[in-house]
This record gives structure tokens, C-alpha cells and sequence, in this order.
């Protein structure tokens, strides 16, 4: 055994634990953030398997022999198929509201004789795509593992399922969801994922740099220059600032080029316009998109501004901004998973509350066309960043920005000597 | 002529802390005067409030007759801090803090430019100047803070612990300066210091600070003479009671 080490060992773990910036950063927050995580997860997984169990399928049955009225009953075992009486598919594609199906089957006239005859037939499946979340591909999962289920029973590939989507009201024919499903989860995976990475990272930046100030005293002395004040925050913040807009727009061109390798995957014969689909946002949605990242990025940063008046050098001032991070990851990670229409009221507004989850949902919203709702998210966050900036730049007018700190002793606020 | 520095019955409280408590003294232009105490006497919040940082909770200061809470802007233009253990910015070279910081108090690029070139001078840091300050030592960082604390030849400099944590060489170049620049230039210096030796051989006039309260004020020799001392510490072990 190494001489010293438990002396040594019990001394780290006492310095670490009493820490109470370490004890509420790296063990409370994980501990209350995890839980919270998963109850949203397991709220969405509930939510997408319940609709996707209740899923209307509308058949149009061109077949009239007992085959046909089995395999509906086959599909009935996981999803509600329900039989119309229409002649040909874009017919059904008229009565899918009255239904609220999520899909059509189309099932050919050679359906049984082929089935009896164990020749491979194909069986046309049309899906309602809307571009909600990383779990919308579970319903059309589940009639992909009843059609094999269906060729187990009977014999390998007599079912070829072929695949077209359905996006706001209009066929796609050639284009596997699957495709689709690709594209958004890459949207979906990419944004939060991103946003998390420049959300952290440029709070990490800005709250050093004013921890920096005030370590190294170098704020003392620009305080007592003959200058406003206000120029100080006014100078830190555009700093950071231009830097967060040059993160953004690197995003923005990065993101673009992403999107683009997944969309050409998707056939050219194929024709689809995926920005009239709303799979993809116009030029005008990615303006809106970027203005959402740059004052969500200007709030985050205002407010790593404020939080780190509060600390006395770096590593306080990191660890202050850290316990901002769980509600740049909670809305990240569950928008990832999660339409946010299914949700509860009360979940809806709490994540609409959150600053930081206005890009993601401004994202889907963009893409979907809706612009209305990215606008106004914009405002709410400009909104926000303003209450933030006017009392950041409250505590560089008076002493409080050198005398503040908080104190983690029942987590009043106190102002005490800052030096002799 | 009115005082460069004039406290009056000053308070400063810090929740249930009395950093100072109805201190008073003044500062005449031209000289240089030192407050010297121990570590938490309050020399620190002094300076702050006489650099405009702090306000008081009590009493009043006058700074060449301008009060440091409503003219607080105007006291800033004759004045300039050097806080304790202050670092230049370290990505920027020392020729580049020294740009910074007199852009903020000269007017004109030929002025500024001549400004840099007296803190140059003043500091002795020569080709260094051109290297990022992270490289410099805590002696050299010193040496370019009084240089940038000086250059703009202020009515009112307020210097705390100029020389702390300093070697003897770096510590002598730095009380040399203040002393030339104090007599070429007719600054008015106001500076702390824990170290009662140097403050003896810096200063014409020094104040006792102990616990928030000035204990005994005057010139080193009339208070040596006065309390039958060798030098400032055993006066101020003498005045505080442990000798």
C-alpha cells in the first residue's frame, strides 16, 4: 500500500463532498435531472405505442376472396384495420380525417389466388408521415412486423410490402418511410444535440471570461476608468456574442449540408418537393431557425454573464453556470423523443417556459411550416434576454458586481467583505 | 489648495462585518502617503472607496474636492487603481494591455502612442513587451501594472500592495518608479501596504489602520520619535498593545 494514500484519500473525499458546488452540480442535479428525463421518456414511449396501437388503417380491398379477410384480421391483432368501401386510393386518401387513420393498405385483386398459389404478390402500404419525433416510426414498424409475421405463417416473401408516404395529404409513391424516418431523426438527433454543444459550450466561454475579469482583478480596473459601465457588459456580451453568431452560422451551413446527404438518399424519380412536405424548412424557415439559435445563444450567455458575477474565479463561475445545463438538457433530450402536442398541458408549459428548448421547437415548427409558432418563441426568448441583460446590467452599475456571491448556507444570496 | 484625498468619518459595513469604522484622514497633493496594517485592517475597502468601487455606508470622501459618490464619473477621469494582485489580460502582449488601457484615458493616437512608450520606459520590460503577458513573471506583471498605472501621469494614484509578493530587485525597481514619478510629475500617491519597512522609506506620511480605524497618523519619524520606536511595526505593536 502506498504510504499516505488513505490520509491522502479521505482528505480528497471530505474537500470534495463539502463542496457544495460539487455535492448540488455533479450529484443533486444528475439525481434530479435523470428521474425527470425519464419520466418524460417513458411518457413518450407510453404515448407513441398507445396511438400507435389504436392506429386506423384503412384497407381498400380489391379482393374478395377469403384470403384478404383473413390477412385484415391478421392486421387487426396490432392495429385497428378497418375496411372501406372505396374503389381506389386516393378515394381513401379523402376519408383518412374522418377516420383519423394513420395509413392505407391497398390489397390487390390477385390477392388470394396468389397467397393460395404461394406467389409472391405485392401489397401497397401508404403512411401518414408528419415528422414529430423520433418515435412516429413505431406504427409503421408495427405493420412491417405483422406483414413478416403474416409470410411466417404462410411462406417466405409471399407479402412484399411496398412502401409509399404520406405527407400532408399527398402520396409519395416509391418512398419508403423508412427513408423519411431517417431524415427526421437525423433533424431530430442533430439540432438538440447541437444546440446542447453550443449552448453549453458558449456559456462555459462567456462565464469564464467575466470569472476571468474578476480573478485576475483586471475587472476592478476597468470599473474605475472613465467609461460607462454599461459598455463593459455591453463589450462582453458582444464579444461572446460574435462568436456564438459565427458558432451559429457554422451551424446553420453545417446543418444545411447534413440535411442535404440525407435528402439524397431519398430517389430523384421520385419528385418530391420535401420543402412544400414540410420535411424540410424553406429559406425562409432557416432564417427563422437561425434568429431562434442566436437569441437563445444571447440569452444563455446574458444569463452565464449574471451567474457568473456571483462567483469569485473560474471554477466557481463553471460550476455556477453548470446548474443551468439541466434545462438546456432535459428539453434537448425529450424533444428529441417527444411530439410535443401528445404531451399533458402542464409538460407542454414547462418546456415552452424553457428558453432553451425554443430553437428545437422552432425547428419542427419551421419545418412543418409553421411559422407563426417560431416567431412567436423568438419573442418569448427576446423577451427573456432582455429582462436577463437589463439586471446584468443593473449589477455592473453598482458595487454588488465586485461584493456579490452566493452563499450556499440555506442558498441565500449575501453580500459579504470582498476583501479586508 | 484643497487635499488630493479628504475621508471624513467614513463607515463601510459588509453584512455584519465593519470593514471601516468613522475613519478619517487626508492626503495633501503632491505626496505620497501610506496606510499599513495588518491583513483585514481595512486598507483594501479604503482604496476601493477612494477608487470609487465601493461606496461608503457612512461619512463622506472628497477626491481634489470631488465627491466620490455623486461625481463619481469625474473622479474617475484624475484618478487611476491598481488593485492588489491584479494580472494583465494574459492572451495580450503587454505592449497591447498598455493600448488598451490608454485608450480609455488619452485622446488621439499620437497621444496614446507617446503614453505607451513613457509606461515602456517606465516598466524597463523592453523587447518583452511584444510577448503575451501569460509568459511574464509575477515581478514583470507587477512592473507593467504600475507602468500602466502611471503613464497617464493621474492627479490621484491609489496603489494597493504595489509591491506585494515581489523579490527584493523587482520590489526596489517598483518603489523607485513610484518615488520618481511622485517627484517628476507631482502625482499624488495613496498606497497600502502590510510591509512597514518599505512604507517607512516610501512614504512622507503614513496612517496606522487596525481593525477599520486609523490608530496613529503622521510622518515616520514623529511617530518613531513619538512612541519611542526603532521603526513603523514596533510603533504599531506599541499602539495596538502587544509590545
Amino acid at each position: 500500500m502506498l504510504k499516505g494514500f488513505g490520509t491522502l484519500l479521505v482528505k480528497e473525499l471530505k474537500e470534495l463532498i463539502r463542496d457544495p458546488k460539487i455535492l448540488l452540480g455533479f450529484i443533486v442535479v444528475p439525481l434530479i435531472m435523470f428521474p425527470v428525463l425519464g419520466y418524460v421518456m417513458n411518457l413518450s414511449m407510453q404515448t407513441a405505442q398507445e396511438s400507435a396501437s389504436k392506429a386506423v388503417l384503412l384497407v381498400v380491398n380489391h379482393d374478395s376472396e377469403n384470403n384478404s379477410t383473413q390477412f385484415i384480421a391478421f392486421l387487426n391483432l396490432a392495429v385497428n384495420a378497418t375496411p372501406i368501401t372505396v374503389s381506389t386510393v386516393d378515394e381513401a386518401l379523402l376519408q383518412m380525417s374522418n377516420y383519423s387513420a394513420s395509413g392505407i393498405v391497398e390489397i390487390p385483386t390477385n390477392f388470394s389466388q396468389s397467397v393460395i398459389a404461394r406467389i409472391p404478390v405485392t401489397v401497397k402500404f401508404y403512411t401518414v408521415f408528419s415528422g414529430s419525433g423520433l418515435l412516429e416510426g413505431i406504427s409503421s414498424s408495427i405493420v412491417n412486423q405483422m406483414v413478416e409475421n403474416y409470410n411466417r405463417n404462410l411462406a417466405p416473401n409471399i407479402l412484399v410490402p411496398a412502401q409509399s408516404t404520406i405527407v400532408k395529404g399527398k402520396i409519395i409513391e416509391g418512398i419508403d418511410p423508412r427513408v423519411l424516418s431517417s431524415l427526421v431523426i437525423s433533424q431530430a438527433i442533430a439540432l438538440p444535440i447541437t444546440m446542447l454543444i453550443l449552448l453549453t459550450y458558449s456559456m462555459q466561454i462567456a462565464a469564464t471570461s467575466v470569472a476571468m475579469e474578476k480573478e485576475e482583478k483586471t475587472l476592478e480596473t476597468l470599473l474605475t476608468l472613465p467609461m460607462d459601465r454599461f459598455a463593459i457588459l455591453a463589450g462582453k456580451l458582444s464579444g461572446s456574442i460574435i462568436v456564438a453568431g459565427i458558432g451559429a452560422l457554422a451551424y446553420m451551413f453545417g446543418f444545411n449540408y447534413y440535411m442535404g446527404s440525407f435528402t439524397s438518399a431519398i430517389p430523384t424519380g421520385a419528385s418530391a418537393d420535401l420543402v412544400s412536405l414540410g420535411l424540410v424548412p424553406s429559406l425562409f424557415g432557416y432564417l427563422l431557425l437561425g434568429v431562434s439559435l442566436f437569441v437563445t445563444l444571447l440569452s444563455a450567455l446574458a444569463l452565464a454573464v449574471i451567474l457568473s458575477a456571483f462567483a469569485q474565479d473560474v471554477r466557481s463561475a463553471q460550476s455556477l453556470v453548470s446548474y443551468v445545463f439541466p434545462f438546456v438538457f432535459v428539453p434537448s433530450i425529450a424533444l428529441m423523443y417527444l411530439d410535443i402536442n401528445v404531451l399533458p398541458f402542464w409538460l407542454k408549459v414547462v418546456l415552452y417556459a424553457i428558453p432553451f428548448s425554443q430553437p428545437i421547437m422552432a425547428s419542427k415548427a419551421v419545418t412543418a411550416g409553421d411559422y407563426v409558432t417560431a416567431g412567436l418563441g423568438i419573442v418569448y426568448v427576446a423577451a427573456f434576454t432582455l429582462v436577463i441583460m437589463y439586471a446584468a446590467s443593473r449589477l455592473f452599475a453598482t458595487e454588488k458586481i465586485l461584493t456579490v456571491k452566493l452563499r450556499f448556507k440555506g442558498l441565500r444570496k449575501r453580500q459579504t467583505t470582498p476583501s479586508e | 489648495m484643497n487635499a488630493a484625498v479628504d475621508m471624513k468619518s467614513v463607515v463601510k459595513v459588509f453584512g455584519n462585518i465593519r470593514a471601516l469604522d468613522g475613519l478619517n484622514f487626508t492626503v495633501d497633493t503632491g505626496e505620497i502617503f501610506g496606510l499599513i496594517g495588518p491583513n483585514g485592517a481595512g486598507k483594501t475597502t479604503a482604496l476601493r472607496i477612494i477608487s470609487t468601487l465601493l461606496l461608503p455606508t457612512s461619512g463622506t470622501v472628497r477626491i481634489f474636492d470631488l465627491d466620490v459618490f455623486r461625481q463619481a464619473a469625474e473622479v474617475r477621469k484624475i484618478i487611476s487603481y491598481l488593485p492588489e494582485e491584479a494580472g494583465p489580460y494574459p492572451n495580450l502582449s503587454g505592449h497591447e494591455y498598455l493600448e488598451f488601457m490608454a485608450r480609455f484615458t488619452v485622446k488621439g493616437r499620437d497621444e496614446a502612442h507617446k503614453t505607451v512608450n513613457e509606461a515602456a520606459e517606465i516598466c524597463g520590460l523592453g523587447g518583452r513587451l511584444k510577448d503575451k503577458a501569460k509568459t511574464y513573471s509575477k515581478g514583470m506583471k507587477r512592473r507593467l501594472l504600475v507602468a500602466r498605472a502611471l503613464m497617464t501621469k493621474p492627479r490621484l494614484a491609489v496603489l494597493d500592495e504595489p509591491t506585494s509578493g515581489l523579490d527584493v530587485l523587482h520590489s526596489y525597481h517598483v518603489r523607485e518608479i513610484i518615488k520618481r514619478y511622485a517627484t517628476e510629475h507631482g502625482v499624488t500617491i495613496v498606497l497600502s501596504s502590510h510591509n512597514m519597512l518599505e512604507v517607512e522609506h516610501l512614504c512622507q506620511r503614513v496612517a496606522l489602520l487596525n481593525k477599520g480605524k486609523i490608530v496613529a497618523e503622521g510622518k515616520s519619524q514623529e511617530l518613531k520619535e513619538k512612541f519611542g520606536s526603532t521603526n513603523l511595526e514596533e510603533v504599531f505593536a506599541k499602539v495596538v498593545g502587544f509590545a
